[in-house]
């Protein structure tokens, strides 16, 4: 130490004082990431529970599942459909038309079946779809 | 090829960089004997701006309605991952924030850098800590708790002393006869945007101020003398030591110690700043006992309990306010050197004495 | 089984009744203090007494058992505004068992309920009336209960119940303690304080057999809320680890920027 001239113990100092910089950012950085991550609200919210008299036969019904736009058909009676509602072209949601029995997304005028299929316009792929199981009164989706 | 050169003469054909820093850091020479009571703005300026940060993120949870705000704080506290430390360091900041504050001023007066020509400094930076004040009056609203309603009615309340305009007063800050969802929503529109963006103005000017009249030399040692400025004149230390980084590397220690203690503090004893009654949601009905403001208002609430009428308390408060903003004013002898002003050092005494004697009467009565 | 379900869930109720009064809730000076304060011995003592009581502290006044208008000195005792006075010795334990349902219950189908119109005890024999205090398991002593019979049984009682008693004594005192620090309480504060008075119910049978059979299931219970506290208390000390780190990274950050510093000194000698 004592043949280093201040400037070199400047030098090294400073490379300290930068590690010790890095690291309290590193350590702040952590407790900021995580508070502004989305909150795990647990898997809860996985099954939902509808009742079976909000899904008229030949109507659809929409919900939330998992945060995210879905919707219920029963295209005949005792017969149950559950679909996300989330347009795979550009992620409007879709109305459901009933005249025709068909979806409609008002953005680009994409076209799904009651099944999810694309029946036309620029969607590429069929709307996702879900289990539905029947309990008592009520539909469980998921 | 350094990329670092190459941007720095980028930016230098451009904006002329190198020669603005030499002007402002490297060339800035600073008295040699500047000690450490110099660096108490940097502190204050970390300071606020980790609040800055830490209120920015609070707002991300919090919601300002009578219904939601203390469950909303609650959450923060318990359920968002690491809500309880943002929520802390903000409330300890605040805390700390005071104490810089105070001690920023008192080294100002005991140095007398007060005096001219450094009068706007002194009367931007007064009014820099009413706002620091009103910061923490505001946000003390905001969760909502008893502590939170009965401070903030208690507080208003004392504005009714007022003569004639009084009551009218009350009601203008409360938004209403009591305190409730009109207060919370002024009380926070000020906490969040009225003050930062005033803060910011003030912090600018006072900044601006402190450079454009150079900072003072600290008045002691043998060199020293008292100077009779007329027009005016940048104060110069051609002897000085560079601003960087012979003294930016000293501010930025004593912003290292000063961020260890507000870490101590939040880990170790945050319950220092939060009292039980700040724990229960605010109930209009029941006043908890024993209801007592924060700290650095108990010397306020001990003068008015003293004077025989509410008016004359806050007359009181009024005069010893006006009289430390007014002061550069009034005191206008050139002379800084504190043996050398013996009665003004003598008030300094009792003024601080007077400020712990009524806080600690009116911690303990 | 089923019956200590029904007895938490019928505890749960009253304690969601009492959780709306907040501890500190003073009651006021009603007309009934005011007046009773500056009567004859026999009269005023009640009101002393009261004020060091845990019905004091928790904003439960006069009229809220005997009944009457607090805030007219007119008719501050009429029996037109429901004032129902002092009860009779038997009629003691419905009086109390207004608010304290459940232990009146189980109070009734006990010995001492039993023996209540041959003078048996009722509630103020053991706790006293207007002093009342917090009770606590000291309340089962010799003195006491040797006024009216051998202490044996009652030692045995308080044997079986104390380990149980004292845990619940000491995790409300941890709940209170990590309440102060800003964690919300809430919930395991029910959790406990409805455990705590199917447990007291419990005893008030005084059927050691009984209590012995019944304890167990209570220490179960009380187990799981133990974890739950001890985990927030982990997270305590987890914490002033993770930041007496910071603390001492700050320090090391302020020391070696003060060296850099000396280094400029050095340097002009
Ligand atoms: C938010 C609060 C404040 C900030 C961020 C701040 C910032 C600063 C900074 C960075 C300096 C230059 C370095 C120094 O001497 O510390 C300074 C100087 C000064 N401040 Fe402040 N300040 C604040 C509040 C105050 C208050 C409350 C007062 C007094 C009432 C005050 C009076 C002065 C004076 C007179 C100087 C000139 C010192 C000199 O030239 O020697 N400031 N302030
Ligand atoms: S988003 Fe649905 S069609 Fe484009």
């Amino acid at each position: 130490m004592d043949d280093a001239t201040p400037k070199e113990r400047r030098t090294f100092l400073t490379v300290i004082l930068g590690g010790v910089g890095a690291v309290v950012a590193a350590v702040a950085g952590w407790p900021l990431f995580r508070y502004l991550s989305p909150i795990d609200k647990g898997s809860a919210e996985d099954l939902v529970r509808v009742a079976r008299q909000e899904v008229a036969v030949g109507g659809a019904h929409f919900f939330s599942y998992q945060g995210r736009p879905a919707v219920l058909l029963q295209p005949s009676a005792g017969e149950f459909l559950a679909l996300s509602a989330v347009c795979t072209h550009l992620g409007c949601i879709v109305k459901w038309v009933d005249d025709k029995q068909e979806f409609l997304c008002p953005c680009h005028g994409g076209r799904f079946s009651p099944a999810g299929q694309v029946l036309g316009g620029p969607p590429p792929t069929a709307l996702e779809s879900y289990p539905v199981s029947l309990d008592g009164e009520d539909i469980l989706v998921g | 090829m350094n990329p670092y050169k190459e941007t720095v003469d980028w930016l230098d054909r451009r904006i002329g960089i190198r020669a603005l820093l030499h002007q402002q850091l490297t060339g800035y020479l600073l008295p040699r004997n500047i000690n450490i009571w110099y660096t108490m703005g940097a502190v204050l300026m970390a300071m606020f701006g980790l609040q800055f940060l830490t209120g920015i993120l609070l707002l991300v949870y919090y919601v300002p309605d009578t219904e939601k705000a203390f469950a909303s704080v609650t959450m923060i506290m318990n359920e968002v991952p690491y809500g309880w430390l943002i929520r802390y360091l903000h409330v300890v900041g605040s805390n700390l924030i005071i104490v810089f504050l105070l001690l920023h001023m008192l080294s100002v007066l005991y140095m007398g850098s007060y005096k001219r020509p450094r009068e706007l400094t002194w009367v931007s930076g007064f009014i820099l800590f009413n706002l620091g004040l009103v910061f923490c009056l505001t946000g003390y609203l905001l969760p909502w708790s008893q502590l939170s309603f009965w401070a903030t009615t208690v507080a208003t309340d004392a504005a009714g002393a007022i003569p004639i305009v009084g009551d009218f007063l009350i009601e203008f800050l409360r938004g209403g006869p009591s305190v409730g969802e009109a207060t919370l929503g002024r009380f926070f529109a000020l906490h969040v945007m009225g003050l930062p963006m005033a803060f910011l103005a003030l912090v600018g000017f006072h900044l601006f101020c402190v450079r454009r009249i150079g900072i003072s030399a600290p008045p002691f040692g043998e060199e020293y003398q008292p100077k009779l400025t007329y027009g005016f004149g940048h104060e110069e230390h051609p002897n000085g030591v560079p601003f960087h980084p012979h003294y930016t590397v000293k501010d930025l220690a004593v912003v290292f110690f000063a961020l260890a203690l507000l870490v101590a503090i939040t880990f170790y004893a945050p319950w220092l700043f939060i009292p039980l009654d700040a724990l229960t949601p605010a109930d209009p009905f029941t006043t908890p006992e024993h209801i007592k403001p924060e700290w650095y208002f108990l010397w306020a609430y001990q003068t008015l309990k003293i004077f025989p009428s509410e008016f004359l308390g806050l007359a009181a408060q009024g005069a010893a306010m006006g009289f430390l903003a007014m002061l550069p004013f009034i005191d206008r002898g050139p002379e800084r050197r504190p043996v050398k002003r013996p009665i003004f050092i003598s008030l300094y005494l009792l003024g601080i004495l007077l400020f712990v004697g009524l806080s600690m009467w009116g911690h303990y009565s | 089984m089923m019956r200590l379900k029904m007895m938490r869930r019928v505890s749960a109720v009253i304690l969601a009744c009492l959780l709306f009064l907040p501890l500190w809730v003073q009651a006021e000076e009603t007309v009934c203090l005011q007046c009773h304060a500056g009567l004859e011995e026999r009269l005023s003592a009640p009101v002393g007494q009261w004020r060091g009581s845990i019905h004091a502290q928790n904003g439960i006044s006069c009229h809220d058992c005997h009944g009457g208008d607090p805030t007219d000195f007119e008719m501050a005792m009429s029996p037109e505004r429901g004032f129902i006075g002092v009860p009779e010795y038997i009629e003691v334990p419905e009086f109390c068992g207004r608010c304290h349902l459940g232990v009146k219950e189980d109070y009734l189908a006990s010995a001492h309920g039993k023996a209540l119109e041959l003078w048996g005890p009722q509630c103020v024999v053991c706790h006293g009336n207007h002093a009342v205090e917090k009770a606590t398991i000291d309340l089962i002593n010799p003195d006491s209960c040797s006024r009216c019979h051998e202490y044996e049984r009652a030692a045995q009682v308080k044997q079986i119940i104390s380990a149980t008693e004292a845990t619940l004594v000491e995790l409300e005192a941890s709940v209170a303690d990590l309440h102060r620090v800003g964690f919300d309480m809430q919930r395991l504060r029910e959790d406990l304080f409805s455990q705590r008075n199917s447990f007291r119910r419990l005893f008030h049978t005084v059927a050691p057999e009984r209590i012995k059979k019944q304890t167990a299931e209570f220490d179960a219970g009380l187990a799981t809320t133990r974890e739950q506290i001890e985990d927030y208390e982990d997270s305590v000390e987890k914490r002033k680890i993770a930041g007496g780190a910071v603390v001492v990274l700050l320090l090391l950050g302020g020391c070696v920027a003060l060296l850099i510093k000396r280094t400029f000194h050095d340097e002009e000698g």
